[in-house]
């Protein structure tokens, strides 16, 4: 138990840095599902991509493993770069895969978004092959700022970095959703698709720009994972998507609030489970967790129970 | 109706032809094949047809997306791997091992299946990748503290297996033991399709609160169609490792299970040729596509999205082929075409005609609605509502839209349970009961808006109705025994004796037709018939003339007067056109803000002022 405590203070900011990004993730999720109903199996992988966009921005800046030019604008270009791809390739994915199955049953989309994976992942694997890309970030940043300690917590300049820019992200798709119009049309195609058209919004529109907004954050999540872990690989979008969906589920699914709040809570729970588990065990607790929260409360830890209308 | 050439469109002799082709081919098969290398494809073939019409029953015939399918076959294998190897020192025989993996496997489909049944389409999807990822990890990570799963290096060095006296070691013993399995699972897919079971399921794939509600218990039959699919998948598990003389993680992750559902989807969902053809192909295909062997699983990626986009119902899914002397609708008997308005009008007389009155309202209570109230948040849809349905009555219900007459008729079903009161239909409470039971105690209702199942046949969709009145278990029907036998003749006499009620609306051409391609007065006839083939002694008909032309609605009008005078229904009816009412009724009730505000006789409860009231508004505003 005292080790435990001794590890808590660490075992937290490592969770907060983990939960940012797993709700980056679970925002992607969590916006598609609140207007089309589906589960994106595919943004697992546009996380992936959007890891290796950042790889491979870093590695064009870069000479010999030593950036070029200043770090910080690095590091947003590799941002913007990740974002872009990941956001262009998620309206992509609706284009082509999802938007000819609008009236198809459910299950047909679903299976659809399982191929767009698999395709994606393989593609990954074909053109970039199986071994770990590694992100040469250690020159990025000066050796006297690198790591900070608060008592026996270690804290990695990475770790702020990836938080601080994480909150920035959810700040300000927060006041996008809330505070523009776009936002106001998009909570209101949430709400009733049909009724929005009738209003005069364009919900074509508004899902690209669901798709658009969610891939890019999902992307900023990979290269800020590449970042923080300096790997990506073609598996990665697999295990960070269910967490992503965890994540959103824990939220309540369709919440973008709740998303981020699920993506946090996730992070410190995986964190916390290390100390008491194996670290090999640390994605059964989180797989766990995602079943058991389905099975009771499918509706999420903040949500509401809506009964089905017939 | 027997063997007959409705089963599958061919004569018998034909079907006899069919069969010695096929044993021939599968006898000769592995003796031509060009090497071991092909020897092991085609058994590997084997296997995977097993595996797609395993996955087939669970996402095929009842449509729920098992995403933990391939799990199941990895419980199969392991389970004959810790108990017929070195590893354990463990060494059961074959024949023993195989029943145990196969039903335990069930039992993880069971038990996972009763977990997560509450859910529907996506989060079940998630919660089987869940525990299908969960399984991969402890496969990887049991090595330690004791070797139970051997970790990344799995379990190899398998007993070598006995069946009757014969070792089955050669590849080509294999590849016959495979494929007879093959075959069984083969004709076990189609025998269950072509039974309640099958149509259960397609009921529930169409939608599964009508299939509630027509007296399917679709929790039991969900968890069937999970249950079943892993016993194949356990079953071929055992097969697979045994065959491969090892098991490794690596055979039961995710690109396993995309293989699979690719196969089942290339097939077409639910369709048994096809799937066995989609398992073929993609077995022998990537072989022939070898050099591009890194594009292999990109393909099957392309393949889901493509075929989703193009083509959701498979490679054989709507070419019907091998059905011959399909009655076309414009033809008759002779196959002269007839004229479009001798269509439209066959078979009226015998509906319009008003036959002998045999039965009239009785003085005993059927349904007892007492004190009944249903909350919705704040909302009151039904408030303290009490009312009597006498045996052999026409009980018409009428009200302002929102005033809660569908909700009654849902709380009687049992789709929604009372916040308080109580249904006691025949002595007996029907409060808290599930829809199904309800149905199975005699209480059969229709659907405002049309919830026909709309891709399956007019006989299907009535021998749906049926469902709760057949008791025929998976291994009766399996083996066609005779209560199967018995109770399938039964269920197929009833449903043509239910339709012919209609005359010629729902007859003859029309059991082979979809529901969909039905007209809309037909459909809602054909809802009624469905209600009725459930031996229901009482029918809640919700606004059945809604959406009819003055003709039909006059023939709908004398078709509910029939029903009862006639058939001795209890009728209890929402109707909102008042000539209907009028014509029909024996007594009518008003409802409004979920209250009873009159009852009596149409006349009293048209000239009653509260009633007025909600209809038109008070008077001076």
């Amino acid at each position: 138990m005292d080790l435990y405590l001794q590890q808590l203070p660490q075992q937290l900011v490592n969770g907060l840095t983990l939960g940012g990004v797993y709700a980056l993730i679970a925002v992607g999720y969590t916006m598609v599902y609140g207007i089309l109903f589906m589960l994106n199996f595919a943004h697992g992988e546009v996380y992936m991509i959007g890891g290796f966009a950042g790889w491979w921005a870093l590695h064009l800046l870069s000479r010999n493993n030593i950036p070029l030019v200043n770090a910080a604008i690095v590091i947003s270009l590799m941002l913007i770069i990740a974002m872009g791809v990941s956001g262009l390739l998620g309206v992509a994915i609706e284009r082509f895969a999802y938007r000819p199955l609008r009236k198809a049953p459910r299950m047909n989309l679903l299976l659809s978004a399982l191929g767009v994976s698999i395709f994606l992942q393989n593609l990954v694997l074909t053109y970039q092959g199986a071994e770990i890309r590694f992100f040469h970030v250690s020159s990025l940043i000066p050796e006297s700022i690198r790591t900070f300690h608060i008592g026996n917590v270690v804290v990695s300049f990475m770790r702020i970095l990836v938080i601080f820019t994480t909150f920035m992200l959810m700040a300000l798709l927060t006041v996008m959703v809330k505070k523009t119009k776009m936002g106001k049309a998009m909570r209101a195609t949430a709400q009733d698709t049909e009724a929005a058209a009738f209003m005069g919004i364009d919900v074509d529109r508004i899902i690209v720009i669901v798709f658009l907004i969610g891939s890019a954050l999902g992307g900023a999540a990979g290269t800020l994972v590449g970042l923080l872990f300096t790997q990506v690989d073609y598996y990665v979008g697999f295990q960070a998507g269910l967490k992503g969906f965890t994540a959103a589920v824990l939220g309540g699914i369709g919440n973008i609030f709740g998303a981020m709040m699920g993506g946090i809570i996730l992070g410190l729970v995986e964190s916390l489970a290390t100390t008491f588990f194996p670290a090999s065990y640390k994605d059964v607790v989180a797989f766990v967790i995602l079943i058991l929260v389905l099975v009771f409360r499918p509706w999420g830890l903040m949500g509401e129970k809506i009964p089905e209308k017939v | 109706m027997k063997d007959g050439p409705t089963d599958t469109g061919l004569s018998k002799s034909t079907r006899l032809i069919l069969y010695w082709a096929v044993a021939l081919i599968l006898a000769g098969a592995p003796l031509i094949m060009p090497g071991t290398y092909w020897l092991r494809i085609y058994t590997m073939a084997g296997l995977y047809v097993m595996l797609a019409l395993g996955l087939n029953v669970v996402a095929g015939f009842a449509g729920l997306l098992d995403l933990a399918y391939v799990a199941f076959f990895g419980i199969g294998g392991y389970i004959f791997a810790l108990l017929s190897s070195i590893h354990l020192g463990i060494h059961l025989p074959f024949l023993l091992v195989l029943p145990i993996a196969a039903l335990a496997t069930m039992g993880f489909g069971f038990a996972l299946g009763s977990t997560s049944m509450r859910l529907k389409g996506d989060y079940l999807a998630i919660v089987t990748l869940a525990f299908s990822q969960i399984f991969k990890l402890l496969l990887l990570n049991l090595d330690r503290p004791v070797n139970i799963t051997g970790g990344v290096n799995g379990i190899y060095n398998l007993d070598p297996i006995t069946i009757m006296g014969f070792r089955i070691i050669s590849p080509v013993a294999y590849s016959y033991l495979i494929w007879f399995s093959a075959i069984i699972i083969i004709l076990a897919s189609f025998r269950i399709k072509k039974s309640r079971y099958g149509r259960g399921w397609e009921a529930i794939r169409e939608d599964e609160l009508a299939a509630e509600v027509m007296g399917v218990n679709t929790t039991w039959m969900k968890l069937m169609a999970f249950a079943g699919g892993a016993f194949i998948a356990g079953a071929t598990g055992v097969l697979f490792a045994s065959f491969q003389d090892s098991v490794f993680p690596n055979n039961f992750d995710f690109p396993q299970l995309v293989i699979v559902y690719c196969m089942v989807i290339l097939g077409g969902l639910g369709n048994i040729m096809g799937v066995v053809l989609g398992a073929v192909l993609l077995s022998a295909l990537p072989e022939f596509l070898r050099e591009y062997g890194a594009y292999r699983m990109m393909s099957y990626g392309l393949i889901l999205i493509v075929l989703m986009a193009l083509r959701p119902q498979g490679i054989l899914g709507e070419i019907e082929f091998l059905r011959r002397g399909r009655r076309r609708p414009d033809k008759d008997e002779t196959r002269v075409l007839k004229s479009s308005t001798e269509l439209y009008y066959d078979g009226e007389e015998r509906i319009t005609d008003q036959s002998t009155r045999e039965y009239s309202k009785s003085n005993r209570v059927i349904l007892e609605i007492r004190n009944l109230t249903q909350n919705f948040g704040g909302l009151k849809a039904v408030d303290y509502l009490s009312l009597d349905l006498f045996e052999r009555e026409i009980l018409s219900i009428i009200g302002p839209n929102g005033s809660g007459k569908t909700t009654l008729f849902n709380l009687i079903s049992g789709i929604y349970t009372a916040t308080s009161g109580d249904i006691i239909f025949e002595g007996y409470n029907l409060r808290g009961l599930k829809p199904h039971q309800v149905v199975k105690r005699g209480i059969a209702r229709t659907f405002q808006n049309l919830r026909l199942f709309d891709n399956m046949t007019v006989l299907d969709n009535v021998k749906v109705g049926q469902f709760c009145q057949t008791k025929s278990g998976p291994v009766s029907t399996l083996l066609h025994l005779p209560l199967h036998k018995k109770e399938e003749d039964q269920v197929e006499v009833w449903a043509n004796k239910v339709l012919g009620l209609f005359g010629a609306r729902l007859t003859g051409y029309r059991f082979g037709q979809k529901a969909t391609s039905l007209s809309f007065a037909n459909r809602r006839r054909l809802e009624i018939a469905r209600a009725m083939s459930t031996n229901a002694k009482v029918l809640m008909l919700d606004e059945p003339s809604a959406g009819m032309n003055p003709q039909e609605t006059v023939e709908i009008t004398n078709f509910i007067k029939r029903l009862r005078d006639v058939y001795g229904y209890t009728v209890l009816v929402i109707e909102h056109k008042l000539n209907v009412v009028r014509t029909i009724s024996d007594r009518v009730i008003a409802l409004d803000y979920g209250k009873k505000i009159a009852e009596g006789s149409y006349e009293e409860v048209a000239n009653n002022k509260q009633v007025i009231e909600a209809y038109l508004g008070r008077k001076g505003h």
